[in-house]
C-alpha cells in the first residue's frame, strides 16, 4: 500500500517536472523572436532583440518617446503611429485611445506594443533629438516654502540641445518606502545657450512620488538621469508684441524664454504677468524686474490674488485679466505665452480673446 | 472577506509608492471589499449614495477649477478652492482612467466643516464606492462629506 502511494507520488512528480521542462523549452524556443527590425519614418531602420516593448526597444537604441508612467499603459504619452507589424490593439490600450484613434487603428501605445516581427512606425523627427543624460546636482535653491530651483551639471562632454520652453523628464530613484523609479516632466528654466547644464524649478506636490524625492532626498552632488528635450511650447520668430502669463512653477519656461531673448537682443514689446496668492508665493522677483533694464520695452507685473494684511503689498491685486488692457496696444499683432493651471489658462485665454487676440496666437503649456 | 487575486493586484496598486507616495489604504487592515461595504452601510444610514456624494464633489471641483485662481464661494456658504499640479494619476483599479492631479478644499461656513478631496477621490467614490482606508492621506469620512456637501 505504502509503496503504491510512493510510486504514484513519484510518477506525478516526474510528470510535473517533465511538463515544467517542456514549458521552459517552449518559452525559450517559441517566444524567441530573434532579431527584429523597426523601420522609423521610412528613413531609418534599427535592429532590436524581439520580445520587448516598442518603447523599451527604441529606448535601448537611444530613441526616447515621452513616457511618464514607466510603461504601464496609463499616461498615454508614448502614443505613436504603427503602420505595420504591431498586431491588434490590446485591451490595455483601448481606454486611453480616442474614438478617432481607435477607428484609425494605427495609433498605438509604444509601451504596450511588443516587437515580435518587422515593424514600421512613424514618429516626429524631433524625437531623434531626445537623449538620456547623466548629470550631477550642482545647486539647490529654496525659492519659496514649496518651490526649489535645482541645477544639474551634465556629465563631462555631454551637451543638451534644447529650445527655451521645452521640458525634460527627470527620473526619481527608489527612496524610503518607494521601490520604483518614476519619470516626471519639468520645464527647463535656464537658457538654451548653456548646454552643459540646466536648471529646473520644481514645486512640491503633496503625495507626489517624484517631487517628494526632489524636495526631501535630493542633495548637491547626487547623480541623476533625465531624458529630453521634449515639448513644443516655443517662442515664435515674429515681431509681434508678447504677453507672458505664469503662476507657480509655470515661471520656469518663461524664465528660459526671457533669458534666451536677452541673449538674442530682442526688441519686441513684452509684458510678463505672474499670478500668485500672496508674497510668500513670489520668487525671482528681482531677477524678473532686472529684465526691465535689459530689454527696451519690458514690464514685469506680479499680481497677488489674496495678499496677506502683513504683506504690505502695494503692487497689483486681484485677477490678472483686467490689467491686460494696458499691455495690449495692437491685439492683431500680439502673441501670448501662458504656463500654469488649466483653470488659469482657460480664464486668461478667454479674456485675451475678448481683448481681440487671435486664438491661434495664444500659446500655452498647461499643467492639466 | 477573502480577497481574490484581482483584489490583491488592486491592493498592491494602492500601497505606498505605487501610484502615490502614501497610497490609498492608510493603516486600515481590512480588505478593500470590507472597507467599501462598511462605508456603503454608513451611507445607507445617511440616506445618500456614493454617486450623489461624488456628483456633489464634482460640482464644487468644476466650479472652482474653472476660475482663474481656483477659488470660489458658492451659495454664500461654500468656500471652495482647487489647486492643480502638473501631471495625471491612474486609477488603482487599472481600467485606464487618468485623473488630473488636483486637490479641492471645501469649507461649509454654515457648520464650519472642512473636507478635502482629489480628482481621483471623486472617481473612486463614484465608480468604485471606495473612500480610501482609515488613516490614508485623502480619506474623508462619509459622515463629514455629507455634513460639508449638502
Amino acid at each position: 500500500m505504502f509503496i503504491t502511494i510512493l510510486k504514484d507520488v513519484a510518477l506525478l512528480s516526474a510528470i510535473g517536472v517533465t511538463l515544467a521542462i517542456i514549458m521552459v523549452l517552449a518559452q525559450r524556443w517559441l517566444s524567441n523572436y530573434g532579431d527584429c527590425t523597426i523601420d522609423i519614418n521610412g528613413k531609418r531602420e534599427i535592429t532590436v532583440v524581439g520580445g520587448n516593448s516598442l518603447l523599451s526597444s527604441l529606448a535601448d537604441k537611444q530613441i526616447f518617446l515621452p513616457s511618464a508612467c514607466g510603461g504601464r499603459g496609463t499616461c498615454a504619452a508614448c502614443k505613436c503611429k504603427v503602420e505595420s507589424g504591431g498586431g491588434p490593439i490590446l485591451p490595455t490600450e483601448k481606454p486611453v485611445l480616442s474614438a478617432a484613434e481607435l477607428a484609425a487603428g494605427d495609433i498605438r501605445l509604444a509601451c504596450q506594443v511588443k516587437v515580435k516581427s518587422a515593424i514600421k512606425i512613424e514618429i516626429p523627427s524631433s524625437i531623434f533629438n531626445i537623449r538620456r543624460f547623466n548629470a550631477v546636482v550642482s545647486e539647490i535653491i529654496d525659492y519659496t516654502y514649496d518651490t526649489k530651483g535645482i541645477s544639474f551639471k551634465l556629465s563631462e562632454g555631454e551637451k543638451i540641445d534644447f529650445q527655451a520652453g521645452q521640458y525634460v523628464q527627470l527620473d526619481s530613484q527608489p527612496y524610503k518606502g518607494v521601490k520604483q523609479k518614476v519619470s516626471r516632466a519639468y520645464s527647463i528654466s535656464s537658457k538654451p545657450e548653456i548646454s552643459d547644464s540646466l536648471q529646473l524649478i520644481i514645486r512640491y506636490v503633496p503625495e507626489g512620488i517624484c517631487t517628494t524625492w526632489v524636495h526631501q532626498c535630493l542633495k548637491v552632488g547626487d547623480k541623476i538621469t533625465l531624458t529630453g528635450p521634449y515639448g513644443d511650447f516655443l517662442i515664435k520668430d515674429t515681431d509681434a508684441d508678447m504677453i507672458f502669463v505664469a503662476g507657480g512653477s509655470g515661471k520656469a519656461p518663461i524664465k528660459a524664454m526671457l533669458e534666451h531673448l536677452a541673449v538674442a537682443g530682442c526688441t519686441r514689446k513684452m509684458t510678463y504677468f505672474f499670478g500668485a496668492k500672496s508674497t510668500k508665493d513670489l520668487y525671482l522677483t528681482e531677477e524678473m524686474h532686472s529684465f526691465e533694464n535689459v530689454f527696451p520695452d519690458f514690464k514685469y507685473e506680479p499680481v497677488l490674488s489674496h495678499p496677506d494684511a502683513t504683506d504690505n503689498w502695494t503692487g497689483k491685486t486681484g485677477y490678472i485679466m483686467p490689467y491686460f488692457k494696458d499691455a495690449i496696444r495692437d491685439p492683431k499683432n500680439t502673441e501670448a505665452y501662458l504656463c500654469g493651471s488649466p483653470g488659469m489658462i482657460s480664464a486668461v485665454s478667454k479674456s485675451l480673446m475678448e481683448y481681440g487676440l487671435a486664438k491661434d496666437k495664444i500659446y500655452y503649456d498647461s499643467f492639466g | 472577506m477573502k480577497e481574490t487575486s484581482k483584489d490583491i493586484r488592486i491592493r498592491n496598486r494602492m500601497m505606498p509608492g505605487a501610484i502615490t507616495l502614501n497610497g490609498f489604504i492608510g493603516k486600515d487592515k481590512r480588505s478593500i471589499a470590507d472597507i467599501i461595504a462598511a462605508d456603503e452601510n454608513t451611507l445607507q444610514t445617511l440616506q445618500k449614495t456614493p454617486e450623489e456624494i461624488a456628483d456633489r464633489m464634482q460640482y464644487f471641483t468644476d466650479a472652482s477649477f474653472s476660475t482663474f485662481a481656483g477659488n470660489i464661494t458658492l451659495d454664500d456658504i461654500y468656500d471652495v478652492e482647487t489647486e492643480v499640479t502638473r501631471g495625471k494619476l491612474s486609477c488603482p483599479y487599472a481600467h485606464g482612467g487618468q485623473f488630473r492631479k488636483s486637490v479641492t478644499k471645501l469649507t461649509n461656513t454654515s457648520n464650519n466643516v472642512t473636507v478635502t478631496w482629489t480628482a481621483l477621490n471623486i472617481h473612486l467614490i463614484k465608480d468604485h464606492h471606495f473612500f480610501e482606508g482609515k488613516g490614508s492621506t485623502y480619506r474623508t469620512e462619509p459622515e463629514n462629506l455629507v455634513k460639508a456637501l449638502f
